[in-house]
């Protein structure tokens, strides 16, 4: 029986002055589906790197990897991506306004490519209709949609037409999670997602995730804070193993 | 043709070294740091054009269409050689790609401007297919030159946005475009400047050396406009293909950003 999600012999070895440096060496890793999963350790142990390596950004990681019972080279790279999604700690905002900023992710062809099988295939649940605006035929999530999800990150106050360059630190942490998060990924992997909120702006980011985690995404936390219960299960990443 | 020309003789081209000398004495005094390299560049600039210029002068006399392209190919390796020298900051292992943007470019500059527009018999004219292809060159290595570094430069400025974007699931395309369209522009810029100052503000080099030569002015006219207009929209091809050959060299075969890519410490 397969978990639904699953990292095995994950390792990553940096180049170094004279050889490689070993950062982990054959880790194993699984979860199920719409599970939360806090990874904690030290600084510079590579909770991150593991995280990008899982969504196979970080060219010095390798490993098997495999999502509802089927191997990642069965998915291709970019569809991997969609549905192993990386939220990075740092947030980056790409687009004039807020609603520009939320859709760039329609705009890869890998979503229009998906939105061209949606019908024949379920393995892209987060495929999306053409929703028409004002300013012509735009692909994406309508604006609508965008405002709830924002709404429920406590982002009441960020209008979708707002140039996203005004927002503060703690703004574009969430609506860079709003991005990620409307793309309904089946497995989130969040890079620090609430070290620049305040408690209360980070208890909402949490719920949204309880939230997201409910609907069946299945949820990789790095984090700093102190245990907010919401984890299933606490795993520490320390000299290079998982415990 | 030689009737309305004025030849320059030796004293002529002492003068021309003396006034290079000069500039670099006073930039010396000046302490601007450019006398040495300004006058070591004059003197082999000087040598580099009487050795093309006697080559020609051969190649024109023995009429061998195998000549004219041994020199074309000998100009085409020179030029990749100092495209990659020119450029700042680029990966090592782009000679041939280099090679294979400058080769079309070339080729399209013979075929269309050469054979459709000027027409020449014999068809491989050398005194019309080396000046052609020296002035092509010349414009695309530079074009080239700065489209590369700024690809790169931009590539590596936009870090954080090319990884949050293959995290979303864009392709290396996707991802390198916005850096693609600023260096292929920067690249063009020259081009377009020159375009639209030519015969206002200045009289080009190949429509200048035609009047002094004794060519009739109008003549003279069309064949700089010929040029320009091919200039421009072959630095346009050339920008295009080399920036569709090297924009992958950013990524691995899994679609990762490769952030350790080794450049060249090269300098200007």
């Amino acid at each position: 029986m397969h978990a639904f999600f699953q990292a095995a012999h994950m390792t990553c070895r940096l180049p170094a002055q004279g050889g490689e440096h070993t950062l982990f060496d054959d880790l194993e890793f699984s979860m199920d589906q719409g599970q939360i999963v806090d990874l904690v350790g030290p600084s510079g142990v590579g909770k991150s790197t593991f995280l990008m390596g899982v969504a196979q950004l970080d060219p010095h990681c390798t490993g098997e990897l495999s999502l509802e019972g089927r191997d990642a080279g069965g998915y291709g790279m970019r569809q991997w991506r969609v549905l192993v999604s990386y939220l990075p700690q740092s947030p980056m905002l790409i687009g004039a306004t807020v609603a520009d900023v939320i859709r760039l992710p329609w705009r890869f062809a890998v979503r229009r490519q998906a939105l061209a099988t949606s019908r024949r295939s379920r393995a892209f649940a987060a495929a999306r209709e053409l929703v028409t605006s004002k300013s012509g035929v735009v692909y994406g999530p309508d604006d609508d949609e965008i405002r709830g999800a924002l709404d429920d990150l406590g982002c009441a106050d960020i209008e979708l037409h707002r140039p996203s360059h005004d927002l503060s630190g703690g703004q574009m942490a969430r609506v860079s999670l709003c991005r990620t998060l409307l793309t309904r990924p089946k497995v989130l992997l969040a890079d620090e997602v609430d070290s620049g909120l305040d408690d209360d702006n980070a208890a909402k980011v949490a719920e949204t995730m309880r939230i997201a985690a409910q609907r069946g995404t299945s949820i990789i936390r790095v984090r700093h804070r102190a245990p907010d219960g919401l984890a299933d299960r606490i795993v520490t990443l320390s000299e290079g193993r998982l415990l | 043709m030689s009737s309305g020309s004025y030849d320059i003789d030796l004293l002529g081209l002492a003068v021309a070294l003396c006034m290079a000398a000069g500039a670099a004495l006073f930039s010396g005094l000046l302490k601007l740091g450019v006398g040495k390299s300004l006058l070591i560049a004059s003197c082999r600039s000087l040598l580099q054009l009487l050795a093309m210029g006697l080559v020609i002068q051969f190649i024109i006399k023995s009429n061998n269409p195998w000549l004219v392209m041994a020199l074309a190919v000998v100009m085409l390796c020179a030029a990749v050689q100092i495209t990659l020298a020119r450029a700042h900051g680029i990966p090592k292992g782009l000679a041939f790609p280099v090679f294979l943007t400058l080769a079309v470019t070339m080729l399209f500059m013979v075929a269309l401007v050469g054979e459709l527009i000027i027409r020449p018999k014999p068809w491989y004219a050398p005194q019309l297919l080396l000046p052609l292809i020296g002035m092509m060159l010349g414009n695309c290595v530079s074009a080239i030159a700065v489209a590369m570094s700024r690809f790169y430069e931009s590539m590596e400025e936009r870090r954080d946005e090319i990884g949050t974007m293959l995290a979303l699931g864009a392709s290396p395309w996707e991802c390198s475009r916005t850096s693609i369209v600023s260096s292929m522009r920067l690249g063009l810029l020259p081009t377009v400047a020159s375009l639209a100052s030519s015969g206002i503000v200045t009289i080009p080099g190949m429509m200048a050396g035609q009047v002094i030569a004794g060519g009739d002015p109008l003549v003279a006219a069309k064949y700089q406009f010929v040029v320009f207009a091919a200039i421009a929209a072959l630095t346009l091809l050339a920008d295009a293909i080399i920036m569709t050959r090297i924009y992958r060299t950013c990524f691995t075969d899994r679609d990762q950003y490769r952030p350790w890519i080794s450049r060249t410490s090269s300098k200007a």
